[in-house]
């Protein structure tokens, strides 16, 4: 029988329908989607036992406290420490990012020396011999070194003030953050002593004025925490939340109540409710709250609106439910947490007062006998004191030491701080990443990761209870880096400045030995909280506040800037994994966007997309309008974080840096450099 | 598509009203699945600069939305509204599946998403209504040595394949063992046991995740709240995830109703 067409024909169909009762076709297609996805260059997982090991995150302002995840011992992630007191397991969108921030391509590899326009790798050994040949001159000249610290919390500082005292220097200082105004107000015109705090979890109504408790005011995850505890959606709330403030921001967006109020009216707006406490037969055990009083008397309901925008219907009805409330809390600061003057944070202690929330945390002892006291380092005003360097008045310091900031890209009207930072004989960045203030330094002397190393916050501002916690290094570091304080302790070794401590560590532990903590416990990712209280005993200026506050004019167009921690923060830009939770009507491309509501847009010609000039303090910036009813009229919002100049390219040249048109003046009666809700001019490109 | 039943129900239930829009979630989201960032480097072969400033190619498996009740100033009022996978109960996904790299046939209910099987065809992407799928258009590139921390907890997929929230999958497996382990029943996990990463990071506990048919769980009770509703639920799909809010505009937008409609 041989083989026709038809019999090949029925073979060949047969076979090939026959075999789709096999395994083979659906295997070899599985096969073929699996090996054509099987490429080289696609990443393999690791695996290996799982870990995880508890420390505190200082990425953000206030800190995380954290577990960091780790797989075969290499960390890749986070979650959050519920056994913590301070963020009882929760975590901000930057700590989130933390495991993968240790690889971050910004992250600076060693010890570098500036070399004309490019940087020279050195030895930490030559690093510091170069800096004590430097300082061995200055040594007892006041003014010839200077430090600028972004870590308001950490004993690191008591090194390198007490460092800075050694040399004969007092001119150390913070970045300014709302605990500038406050501490400026308390510790410095009222007089007071410890450190202002706000217990949340007792209380029954928050009245934020400006501050963004969820977003930028003080420990935000700590904030979130207190707010939701009394929100249980499976019953009733026992918290109502109102914020007062010129945007329907995120506090705002879970608010009961939002009272518009313009930027540069909210001490207007916080005098009219003492004003109007007063008058309820509310007083203050203040010193000079009587004429206090009587400056308040000023600021009625008609006299707020004019000043602050707010209906005079609305201000009563959020003074009755202060009177109303059986824990009120009232909350002060900027939308941006910065640039507040002492007029509001005055204020706001005054309301604190009257309602019998005035809470103030006692300082912890030092460690370091010979460092200032913190209180009064947290009062000075760097803006004030870089102002006074550009107009020749201050001389500009022959060292200048930056550890944990960036003052570059982050201070007020920063084109213009910037210039003055280039003044100081030799910078000094103790950076972490190639931020914007490390790539102009002389010399960058890269700290370790926040997980890389030992380190502590005590009380971060916005608490309610005087707080301690340990950060402990959970990983090796990933680059050449050493602790900042470790330097600092070396390098005083060399220069006969005795500190009393020769590695940071002794530090730390004589630090928690004088507070009581058990180290242990703390390294273990547990949290230290002392009851005790401070004195409340403080005096009022109002002769000093009148004049700040009659500074108010509460017209024409202004300016807000809104600090998100998902977008970074000034020392940290945006890491890789935040870009995508930035909104399209925050940055889109290359362009930032302003917020304004359409009642704004139409007054100034603008609509919705156009491009913008924003110009303020003598420098300008480019953007796109993006219509917002949550903008108050006559108001304009910007996001901070963008605009970067140095960092990588998952953050550097996206859209501009509002800093550059936050335009400073001195808050008269006190001072104070002041920058919140600043006057700008918006005009179509 | 029929809807499934299943003993166990993973679902959440999200408070809007409690949900501040800190994107925590989003980032504890990339790093337990291993999402990568976008860079312009990744798509320099398309001669196209693309990265997450433009939101047109990136992989959100969670996403948080602001909303906003359209009102002007200052009646205006805005909220944030977290969105992974609904895992539906009736998925328009798995019907169009032509590979059937995408089902619902696990205890648990959880829309299962098989990469190695994905044929890159995005059917599913053009059928979810919640645009909770997403194509991978470029291979994973993380910035030099950050590959070297990758979570052990999902596989790293190539580009061409559609891509979606899993409920944290491989933390239901653990759980699961972890139970076996301790002479528990997998089947029968305490409150808490299994959570995802996004879950687990919020800060204000906006998100609750849990069995959604087990009574012991917390989100049953509030998946009933008269303040819990569901998304675009009219569609018919019966997601796993609901929302809570006591705002009645945002319910009226999570349905999609007209202006004078009258709310169901």
């Amino acid at each position: 029988m041989g083989l026709d067409r038809r019999a090949f024909i029925k073979f060949v169909v047969g076979g090939a329908a026959g075999t789709l009762f096999t395994p083979i076709p659906w295997k070899l297609a599985d096969d073929a989607s699996i090996w054509s996805q099987n490429w080289s260059w696609i990443p393999r997982l690791k695996y290996g036992a799982l870990t995880a090991d508890a420390t505190y995150s200082k990425l953000c302002p206030a800190g995380c406290a954290v577990k960091v995840k780790k797989v075969a011992g290499i960390a890749y992630g986070v979650e959050g420490n519920s056994a913590n007191e301070l963020s009882k397991g929760g975590v901000c969108p930057l700590c989130a990012t933390g495991s993968q921030m240790l690889r971050s391509p910004s992250r600076v590899a060693g010890p570098m020396k500036k070399d004309g326009d490019k940087f020279k790798p050195i030895s930490w050994d030559e690093a510091e011999a170069l800096l004590a040949d430097k300082l061995k001159g200055l040594k007892g000249q006041d003014g010839k070194v200077a430090a600028i610290s972004g870590d308001l919390s950490g004993t690191a500082n008591e090194v390198l003030s007490g460092f800075l005292a050694g040399l004969g220097s007092k001119s150390y200082y913070y970045m300014p953050t709302d605990q500038t105004a406050m501490a400026k107000a308390w510790n410095g015109v009222m007089g007071g002593s410890g450190q202002i705090g706000y217990d949340l979890e007792e209380a029954d109504l928050i009245l934020c004025i400006g501050a963004d408790i969820m977003d930028a005011f003080g420990p935000v995850v700590r904030n979130q925490k207190a707010f939701a505890a009394k929100r249980p959606m499976e019953g009733d709330k026992t918290l109502t939340l109102v914020y007062a403030g010129p945007v329907r921001n995120r506090t705002a967006a879970v608010a009961d109540k939002w009272v518009a109020v313009r930027p540069d009216g909210a001490a207007a707006f916080a005098m009219g409710l003492v004003n109007l406490l007063v008058r309820s037969g509310k007083s203050a055990s203040l010193g000079g709250f009587s004429d206090f009083a009587d400056l308040a008397a000023k600021f009625g309901p008609e006299a707020v609106a004019k000043l602050s925008g707010v209906n005079p219907e609305a201000l009563k009805d959020v003074a009755k439910a202060l009177l109303v409330a059986k824990n009120p809390v009232i909350v002060v600061g900027s939308e941006s947490g910065q640039g507040a003057g002492v007029a509001l944070s005055a204020a706001g202690v005054t309301l604190n007062a009257m309602l019998g929330s005035l809470n103030v945390l006692p300082e912890f002892p030092k460690a370091v006998a010979s460092a200032p006291d913190r209180a009064g380092l947290l009062a000075k005003d760097l803006v004030g004191w870089l102002a006074a360097v550009d107009a020749g008045k201050a001389p500009a310091p022959e060292v200048l030491f930056v550890y944990e900031a960036n003052p570059a890209y982050s201070l007020p009207q920063a084109g213009n701080m910037a210039k003055t930072l280039r003044k100081a004989g030799m910078l000094v960045s103790f950076s972490t990443f190639m931020d914007e203030t490390a790539a102009m330094a002389d010399l960058v002397l890269p700290a370790p990761h926040p997980f890389e190393r030992l380190d502590d916050a005590q009380s971060p501002y916005g608490l309610g209870k005087a707080t301690y916690a340990l950060a402990t290094a959970v990983v090796a570091p990933e680059k050449d880096c050493k602790g900042t304080p470790d330097f600092i302790l070396g390098l005083s070794g060399k220069l006969g400045v005795d500190l009393g401590f020769g590695a940071f560590e002794d530090v730390l532990k004589a630090k928690v030995e004088a507070i009581g903590a058990d180290w242990d416990a703390l390294a273990g990712g547990a949290v230290h909280v002392s009851d005790k209280k401070g004195s409340t005993q403080a005096s009022l200026d109002a002769g000093a506040m009148s004049k700040a506050l009659a500074g108010i004019k509460g017209e024409g167009l202004v300016l807000i800037a809104q600090a998100h921690l998902n977008i970074g923060t000034g020392k940290l830009a945006t890491p890789p994994l935040n870009l995508p939770t930035i909104r399209e009507t925050e940055l889109y491309g290359k362009d930032v966007f302003v917020q304004m509501c359409a009642a704004t847009a139409k007054s100034l010609g603008l609509s919705e997309g156009a491009k913008v000039k924003l110009a303020a303090g003598g420098a300008d910036i480019s953007a796109r309008v993006n219509l917002s009813e949550g903008v108050m009229p006559g108001v304009v919002a910007a996001p901070l974080g963008l605009g970067r100049t140095a960092w990588d390219p998952y953050t550097k040249g996206k859209g501009d840096n509002v800093c550059k048109i936050l335009a400073v003046s001195a808050e008269p009666g006190t001072g104070l450099s002041v920058w919140a809700g600043s006057a700008v001019s918006v005009a179509k490109m | 598509m029929q809807a499934k039943e299943f003993k166990i129900r993973w679902g959440m239930v999200i408070d809007v009203d409690k949900c501040t829009g800190c994107g925590a979630c989003m980032v504890a989201c990339q790093v337990e699945n291993n999402i990568a960032p976008a860079t312009p480097e990744m798509d320099a072969w398309a001669g196209v600069t693309h990265d997450a400033s433009n939101k047109l190619r990136t992989l959100t498996w969670m996403l948080v939305y602001e909303i906003n009740n359209k009102k002007a100033f200052p009646e205006y009022e805005a909220a944030y509204m977290p969105r992974p996978c609904m895992q539906c109960s009736s998925p328009a996904c798995v019907p169009v599946c032509p590979v059937v790299a995408t089902d619902k046939n696990e205890e648990g209910g959880i829309v299962s998403q098989v990469y190695p099987r994905c044929i890159g065809c995005r059917y599913c992407m053009a059928a979810c209504p919640y645009h909770a799928r997403y194509f991978n258009w470029f291979d994973p590139t993380w910035p030099t040595g950050m590959d070297k921390g990758l979570s052990p907890s999902t596989s790293v997929r190539p580009r061409g394949v559609v891509e979606k929230c899993n409920f944290c999958h491989t933390r239901f497996q653990q759980a699961k063992d972890k139970a076996r382990q301790n002479g528990g029943d997998p089947n029968n996990l305490p409150d808490g046991a299994y959570v995802t990463a996004c879950a687990e990071v919020c800060p204000t506990g906006a998100i609750v995740f849990g069995d959604l048919n087990n009574p012991e769980h917390k989100v049953h009770e509030l998946a009933h709240s008269k303040h819990a509703f569901r998304l675009l639920e009219k569609l018919g799909l019966g997601p796993q995830v609901y929302y809570y809010s006591k705002r009645e505009w945002v319910h009226r937008l999570g349905d999609n109703y007209l202006p004078n409609e009258k709310k169901a």
